[in-house]
């Protein structure tokens, strides 16, 4: 081999690493650019990943397909669309679930794109990492205020979420 | 022995200190001496020797500096925003692979440019879980590990590494284990396939055994789990890919040897595949039990592994290979074991004692092949442990079942007894023949 061709061919490689790792944060990149805020209500678990260190599971009102006054009869991991309404408080409440995403919405409503996954809805907005250090403070506060904990979201046009920041009464948690 | 393996530097450390002596007790004139110094190129051992560690040294300061700068960024890390964090991220990656890039290819420091694009694998990896952090996304456990053996097996062609090689390995294995356990087996008997496809070249183009050894054992482990993700789980079917896979690599080893086709690899991969063989072998010994469902999803990997081994079998026979007795003694085995499992684990009403035996047959016959080894072709590791291999399936079979302690006690004077008489016996083989040799040489010379 060359010796051009051989720096063309480790540079493609280093392209192609860089592209990866591009790729693996696109989507949420984009969401968080583009989409429109909105605020959920959270239930936390607690468990502990070691790939990627510590992080707070979520669940919320939306995640339980009971809160829905209309549910499709979903297959195991259908892809469906939550349809939320804000309220005059500024909470978001669950108006109904559908297959697909409406062509067009009013401006107080927005689409959720979800998995139906073990019973639940699943939005890939349900682990929130937290530091090694902050993580018995925010696990004490969360345990404390269960019920004063949101979550700031950014949705976009095709229904896709991306997590900003964890709220508990007047504290905020976020990477910066 | 190959010219490669007289010029490590022990062999030639040696030599160089033994040389002086030998022309001394005019067992070499000094011409001879001054031939072999400048063959071996012993005139070079101090400037390697230094080079060398040079290599070593630069190496772990690099690795305590970047242990620095990581500890230093990680304490840190909390307090630092997340575009910082990914500028970090990349121009550590970036600044890895291009430093190790230019070091290698540019400077010639091949040693610490190598390691250098290394790192920079290693650091993809935890970059891959960091940004995920980042933006706070998880899926499966098992996808970053994915994600990192695609991106290390680019750059493993991309610079023909054999040590990033086995980074792919790793990160690609761990991947599957996760994958084909999340209810994904069909997808996941592609995973040998792909890690053999992508891996086997790459090894055959850098001459690297330790590659082609560890693909071939990845694909070989692989292949024997994948029957464990079915929902069946039938353990006996793993039992026969072993077996099937185990021979295959045996042969495969032969192949090299006997066609000279990288005959560096030959030796490694017999091992290799009779290890697998006497693995199977071993857990096949213990009293089998009929899998309760006798029901398999298909098993794609038993099928090629052994139309594999039947036409590397056909391939040797055909090559009039010198082995005949341990060709017919290996496949012998390997079907034994091989059709033993697949009836324990498909029969609705096997009989397990007959199986049982069989597989015990089969067992101890492999360790006789492996000491044959030891004595026809006087090799000392082969010798011993093929002794030491059936001896632990005598005491297995005396703890198995249940005898009395005088019984289990003289089970082990006796096997102790034998392998002291066997191995002194051997040795003095082997010195008879060594000084039978000499002796031959020097009535050689003489005339």
């Amino acid at each position: 081999m060359s010796k051009q061709m051989r720096l063309a061919v480790f540079v493609a490689a280093l392209v192609i690493q860089v592209a990866i790792l591009v790729g693996i944060p696109a989507r949420r990149a984009y969401t968080l650019a583009t989409g429109k805020s909105v605020s959920l209500k959270i239930r936390p678990v607690d468990p502990y990943d070691i790939l990627s260190g510590y992080f707070v599971t979520f669940s919320f009102d939306v995640s339980v397909r009971a809160n829905f006054p209309k549910v499709p009869d979903l297959g195991v991991e259908e892809t469906c669309y939550a349809i939320l309404e804000r309220d005059a408080d500024g909470s978001w409440k669950p108006v109904s679930l559908e297959r697909s995403i409406p062509a067009s919405l009013p401006e107080n409503r927005i689409a959720l794109k979800g998995q139906n996954r073990y019973g639940q809805i699943v939005y890939g907005i349900e682990n929130f990492y937290i530091p090694e250090t902050s993580r018995n403070t925010i696990q004490e506060d969360l345990n404390r205020n269960r019920d004063k904990a949101y979550v700031d979201i950014k949705v976009d046009s095709s229904g896709n979420a991306a997590l900003e920041r964890l709220r508990i009464e007047d504290r905020v948690y976020e990477n910066k | 022995m190959a010219q490669n393996q007289n010029m490590n530097a022990g062999f030639r450390a040696g030599l160089k200190n033994e040389l002086p002596l030998w022309v001394q007790e005019e067992l070499l004139t000094e011409e001879t001496a001054k031939k072999l110094s400048e063959k071996y190129q012993l005139d070079e051992l101090k400037v390697e020797s230094s080079r060398l560690l040079s290599a070593v040294i630069f190496t772990i300061g690099s690795i305590l500096l970047g242990g620095g700068v990581i500890s230093f960024v990680a304490a840190n890390w909390e307090y630092i925003s997340s575009p910082v964090k990914l500028v970090i991220l990349f121009t550590a990656l970036i600044g890895l692979h291009v430093t190790g890039y230019f070091l290698w290819h540019i400077k010639g420091w091949t040693r610490l440019g190598h390691a250098l694009i290394f790192c920079g694998c290693l650091v993809f990896g935890a970059n891959v879980g960091l940004i995920a952090q980042i933006f706070h996304i998880r899926g499966d456990w098992y996808s970053g590990f994915g994600a990192w053996a695609i991106g290390s097996l680019v750059m493993a062609w991309a610079v023909r590494s054999w040590l990033i090689g086995l980074l792919v390995i790793f990160t690609s294995f761990i991947w599957f284990t996760g994958f084909g356990a999340d209810y994904h087996e069909r997808l996941a008997t592609i995973y040998p396939f792909a890690l053999a496809a992508s891996l086997l070249p790459l090894a055959w183009i850098v001459r690297s055994r330790v590659l082609y050894a560890a693909t071939l054992l990845g694909v070989i482990v692989a292949a024997s789990i994948v029957p464990l993700f079915s929902s069946y789980q039938n353990g006996n079917v793993m039992l026969a890919t072993i077996a099937a896979s185990g021979f295959f690599v045996w042969a495969l080893g032969e192949i090299h040897g006997t066609l000279n086709l990288r005959e560096e690899f030959g030796n490694i991969t017999s091992g290799l595949g009779l290890s697998v063989l006497a693995f199977g072998a071993y857990i096949s010994s213990f009293h089998y039990n009929s899998d309760s469902s006798n029901k398999i999803t298909f098993p794609w990997l038993l099928i090629v592994f052994i139309a594999l081994s039947i036409a590397g079998l056909i391939i040797l026979i055909k090559s009039e290979s010198r082995r005949t007795w341990l060709l017919v003694g290996i496949s012998g085995v390997a079907a034994l074991l091989c059709a033993s499992a697949l009836l324990a684990g498909l029969s609705s009403n096997p009989n397990t004692d007959a199986l049982t035996i069989i597989s015990n047959i089969a067992a101890f016959t492999l360790g006789a092949a492996i000491i044959g080894i030891g004595i026809t072709e006087e090799r000392r590791a082969a010798f011993w442990l093929g002794s030491l291999y059936v001896i632990l399936l005598i005491l297995s079979r005396f703890l198995e079942y249940d005898t009395s302690l005088l019984l289990k006690s003289a089970a082990f004077l006796i096997c102790g007894v034998l392998v002291i008489v066997a191995g002194v016996g051997y040795e003095r083989h082997l010195r008879k023949k060594t000084v039978l040799g000499v002796s031959r040489e020097k009535e050689a010379g003489a005339l």
